[in-house]
């Protein structure tokens, strides 16, 4: 009895796995990515936050 | 009924993959796991079923699959020298006979192991190939898991769905897999992307783990026990609140100790006074004597080399009351006793370079798993947050077996096979996909080079 539970419960869970799997596009191939997101350049800072150059 | 479930299962799986030639991958695993062809009786048992579903997922990966980006690893390569090595010892073995029918299940272990990274191209595949290892190896502990908790069991005397006390049914073999098989399980507990992901799906790790650790103490093996206190402590360096997690965990082993049968109890103090226990004095009698042979043979005697061992060995026997105590030690002798010992195994069937080759094979694992690990830990984007906890899952399932394997002959155990060659896919398919895109040619560039010519 305790063997055809344990064989029931995992055996279901096998069926619903590969069944979904048979139909997943991603199985062949990764879904693309979205591009890294490219960092903009900051604006240079002065060296010294508090100092203004005068023109 | 229970026959023709298991026979129609296995037959609907190998259907499926004529739409999706990978589920024949699949489905070796789960025929060489369970090896639902000695559940059944009738046709499954008639059927070369697992020779049919190798050459099912071989031919599908050759003919049908896409093979951009498929890499050949170092690992790959190392199992290639391993099976040769093992394929030439086999044929200058010590006991020929034992030895070919050792080779009739080994080639296939190291052959589908040098195969099945070949097929982890995506994501999704090496999800697959977690899950069906997790669920199929789930079967076997589930059923051993609910009869220890209902009181059966005993030293070899777990049934589970195969009378036979061989490969994954040996009693210690399954409780170090059932131990190996936790990280994976929280793994895809914790990532799938094939069951909706929620309180279900914790909740049958939680069950499966729970079965996981009733394993040793059903089968009444001390390896097993070993297996969970090395993996309580490994673990510790990847949960988050470790204090909580030891106190749980410390609870959790207080409150069970009540509930283990004497039996148990009784064998597991003899984890510290091994001398005392005969199969323990009979295994380093055992360890001892191979360490001998290979002076004599440094190329191994071939598979079941062990047989031509004789061996005297000794035991202590404690009589007389606290401070009247008398040590007698006794010797019988012990003829043909298996190594115990993956190690050993190794050593004594195929010598130095051999033991080696496996060595080599099982430590670039662990050593790539780890890289993986620190170089994937801080990514957290939705495609890449599953990498680490994997590489980290593997890793710790391997440390497990170590282990486990110090104390029982399994060094071409399938199931761990299938775990390097999921190491092997994982490390391949990281490498692919963290590779470099290729430079952007610069605008202009043409020009600047034009011009200074």
């Amino acid at each position: 009895m305790v063997d055809y539970f344990a064989l029931a419960l995992s055996h279901g869970l096998l069926v619903l796995a590969v069944w979904h799997l048979a139909w997943r596009r991603d199985l062949d191939e990764d879904p693309a990515q979205p591009e890294p997101e490219t960092v903009e350049p900051a604006e240079p800072r002065p060296s010294q936050p508090g100092l203004r150059i005068r023109a | 009924m229970l026959d023709l479930a298991i026979t129609g299962f296995t037959l609907a799986f190998l259907a499926l993959g004529l739409r999706q030639p990978f589920l024949w991958v699949l489905a070796y695993l789960y025929i060489d796991i369970l090896t639902p062809q000695k559940i059944s009786w009738s046709l499954l048992a008639s059927l070369p079923i697992s020779l049919i579903a190798f050459i099912l997922a071989f031919g599908g990966w050759l003919v049908l699959d896409d093979k951009r980006g498929t890499r050949f690893t170092l690992r790959q390569a190392l199992i290639v020298v391993l099976l040769a090595y093992c394929g030439i010892t086999t044929t200058i073995a010590e006991f020929p006979v034992e030895a070919a029918e050792k080779w009739s299940w080994v080639w296939k272990a190291l052959l589908f192991a040098i195969f099945l990274p070949l097929t982890l191209r995506t994501r999704l595949r090496i999800e697959a190939v977690v899950t069906v290892m997790v669920l199929t190896v789930g079967a076997i502990l589930i059923t051993g898991g609910i009869k220890t908790a209902a009181g059966g069991g005993g030293y070899g005397q777990l049934q589970t769905f195969v009378p036979d006390n061989a490969g994954i049914y040996e009693g210690s073999t399954l409780s170090t897999i059932a131990i190996a098989m936790v990280p994976l399980s929280w793994w895809v507990a914790r990532f799938t992307t094939i069951f909706p992901r929620g309180k279900l799906v914790t909740l049958f790790a939680a069950a499966l783990t729970f079965a996981a650790l009733l394993i040793p103490v059903g089968t009444q093996t001390r390896t097993g026990l070993l297996c969970i206190a090395l993996l309580v402590v490994l673990s510790l360096r990847s949960v988050k609140r470790r204090f909580l997690y030891l106190g749980l965990a410390g609870l959790v082993a207080v409150a069970a100790i009540p509930f283990l049968p004497a039996s148990y109890t009784k064998r597991m103090s003899t984890i510290e006074n091994h001398q005392s226990d005969q199969s323990a004095s009979t295994r380093v009698a055992v360890w001892m004597w191979t360490l001998d042979y290979v002076k004599d043979h440094p190329f191994g005697g071939g598979f079941d080399a062990y047989r031509s061992n004789r061996l005297l060995v000794p035991t202590v026997k404690a009589e007389g009351t606290d401070n009247n105590v008398t040590l007698t030690t006794e010797y019988h002798v012990e003829e043909g006793r298996a190594y115990h010992s993956a190690y050993f195994e190794m050593l004594g069937e195929q010598g130095y370079p051999g033991f080696a080759l496996w060595a080599w094979i099982q430590l670039l694992g662990v050593w790539q798993m780890e890289r993986l690990r620190r170089r994937w830990k801080d990514r957290k984007a939705a495609h890449q947050a599953w990498v680490a906890p994997l590489a980290n899952a593997l890793q710790l399932s391997q440390l497990v077996y170590f282990l486990g394997a110090l104390f029982i002959g399994i060094a071409f155990q399938p199931v761990m096979f299938m775990i390097i060659g999921l190491q092997c896919g994982l490390w391949s398919y990281c490498r692919r996909i963290d590779a470099p895109a290729p430079r952007p040619v610069l605008p202009g560039a043409s020009q600047l080079r034009t011009s200074a010519t």
